[in-house]
């Protein structure tokens, strides 16, 4: 490992441990709660959503050979956005489901799920091209965006107020049960997705190229969809779409430590953990008594440095 | 059992275009075989069609086995291919593009490098090892390609117009490099527009010419046939003038017929 690998992975580790102290004094005995219950579990949440958004993306954008594709591309978070509407609006009087799951976060799950299944199986077909199958996932994201828009017109003010909290993206004080929750399925999409470093290595020079080297192409990039969708479900479902983690990170990573996937993908995912990590800090701490949604933040942050990455490449 | 490429009866149709019809060929272990025929004959179609990266009737047979019946890595340890479009848009390393082409190897990522900076070696591109494929011009592009190509093994090489954006002097050093390797008992398929290069590959004698044209197999002739520059006329639809220099012969495209 290179030592400016080294100097990196150390920032982002100091960053994660740090950021529980940062903000407003921990003086006592709600200090030590606030500290040991709600920012400590919450950083490891930052730590797990912002890996997987950003180790997906990164993915994502080797089997799309388009440095645009991100997790939203496919549908996944259109999918996850029209469950939580439809849970807030049908089912959130029930106030969650048997065994305390709250109803939307079931909910964005599985319909973040369904969409990007739909996707993944589109391209292990082998009948669609990577084009067909992008245009596929913005169609989807479309429709799912269409249905969703026409839900909260029929919404009242409380179930529209929700419905734009969620959409917002955050990182809820949902304690360890939450990390505990999505645990599982960032550790096997992390496992999965790094399992085909090789593979994606090879379909980076091309995807015909890949092919004749003996890569399954059409198996490889439903496999990344598939599961790269079950990580990402589980984090939205949880967060919100939390936007542009999955799309920027991996491009300041290639800036970083260069294009090698043996080094970029496990990059993204550290540096994506840093990167929401002190993204949620800042949106903890920016506003005087209340906090700014961090999805806000990271979308005000992505936006104009994909503007400067795009500008830069000219 | 050497490696053998066979096709029997092939036939490719996209969009309702026939693009191969009832093909014939076969290049084995210690072979080579130039496919000569203007552009739009079929000769690109058929190296694919071998790849399965287009549907095809008839019989693709790699080693005897149906060539769609093979996974992935068992089929790339027996057909290599050298592609003629430009390599990549992304900024990859060099060596991360050639020993990326050991992906059918089960190996470590050392092996895998120590195997790619032979391959560049072999090809004339070791100076190239720490570059972005990208910076690199058509012609050393090319050289890396070729490095890939030999990374990755094979006993079957199929080449689409390796000579592309090469100057002279690569164009005749990669063409005796190739028959270095058939000479050291690989198997060649070449595609080629200039057929006075394979004179490079030695052994001039046992090359075999194949000419396509619309999508059939017009001739198949060893390049040393006295009547060769009449075949190649008929499917090019110009003339060829032979000329002797030396032992080699050149073949000059003149007026048209």
């Amino acid at each position: 490992m290179s030592p400016r690998v080294l100097l990196i992975v150390a920032a982002c580790v100091a960053m994660a441990v740090s950021a529980p102290w940062i903000g407003g004094a921990l003086d006592g005995e709600s200090g030590e709660f606030i500290l040991q219950s709600l920012r400590i579990p919450r950083v490891i949440m930052a730590c797990l959503v912002g890996a997987t958004l950003s180790l997906v993306g990164a993915c994502y954008q080797t089997i799309f050979a388009n440095p645009l594709a991100a997790p939203s591309t496919v549908g996944t978070t259109a999918g996850a956005t029209l469950g939580a509407l439809v849970a807030v609006l049908a089912g959130s009087a029930l106030g969650g489901m048997p065994g305390g799951l709250p109803i939307v976060a079931v909910s964005a799950f599985l319909a973040a799920l369904g969409v990007s299944l739909f996707v993944a199986a589109l391209a292990g077909s082998g009948r669609a091209r990577v084009n067909d199958v992008l245009l596929a996932g913005v169609a989807i994201s479309l429709a799912a965006g269409a249905v969703s828009a026409g839900l909260q017109y029929s919404a009242d003010e409380l179930q529209l107020y929700a419905a734009i909290q969620w959409s917002l993206g955050h990182l809820p004080q949902v304690g360890y049960r939450g990390v505990l929750m999505i645990a599982p399925f960032v550790a096997i999409t992390g496992v999965v997705l790094l399992s085909q470093t090789r593979a994606l290595q090879s379909l980076a020079a091309g995807e015909e190229r890949a092919h004749s080297q003996g890569v399954h192409v059409a198996h490889v990039r439903s496999l990344v969809l598939g599961v790269g969708a079950l990580g990402v479900a589980a984090c939205v479902a949880w967060c919100g779409p939390i936007a542009f983690v999955g799309l920027i990170v991996p491009h300041i990573v290639r800036l970083s430590v260069g294009t090698s996937r043996r080094i970029l993908l496990p990059m993204s995912a550290v540096m994506g953990a840093a990167f929401l990590v002190a993204c949620d800090t800042v949106a903890r701490i920016v506003l005087p008594g209340r906090e700014l949604p961090v999805g806000v933040l990271t979308a005000g942050i992505g936006a104009p440095l994909l503007v400067w990455l795009v500008a830069r490449r000219r | 059992m050497a490696a053998e490429l066979s096709f029997h009866g092939v036939g490719v149709e996209i969009s309702g275009k026939r693009l191969l019809q009832d093909v014939s060929l076969r290049v084995a272990e210690g072979e080579f075989v130039a496919l000569l025929g203007p552009n739009g004959a079929g000769k690109t179609t058929l190296i694919r069609a071998a790849l399965g990266l287009l549907p095809a009737s008839g019989e693709v047979l790699v080693n005897r086995m149906p060539a769609r019946r093979l996974g992935g890595r068992e089929r790339a340890g027996i057909l290599a291919w050298l592609p003629q479009q430009a390599l990549v848009t992304e900024a990859l390393s060099v060596l991360d593009l050639v020993a990326g082409a050991r992906f059918r190897f089960s190996e470590s990522r050392r092996n895998a490098e120590s195997a790619a900076h032979d391959a560049l070696r072999q090809a004339g591109a070791e100076m190239f090892v720490d570059r972005i494929v990208s910076t690199l011009s058509g012609g050393e592009q090319q050289r890396v390609a070729v490095a890939a190509l030999l990374a990755q093994e094979a006993p079957l090489l199929l080449l689409d117009e390796p000579a592309n954006h090469l100057d002279p002097p690569h164009q005749v050093s990669l063409y005796r490099l190739f028959g270095e390797l058939w000479r050291a008992g690989r198997g060649v398929l070449c595609i080629s527009h200039d057929v006075n290069l394979l004179s490079h590959v030695g052994d001039a004698a046992s090359v075999r010419v194949v000419g396509l044209a619309q999508g059939h197999v017009r001739f198949e002739t060893p390049y040393t046939d006295p009547d060769l520059p009449g075949k190649l006329g008929e499917i090019f639809g110009i003339h060829f003038e032979s000329v002797q220099t030396g032992n080699r012969r050149v073949l000059l495209p003149g007026a048209g017929v």
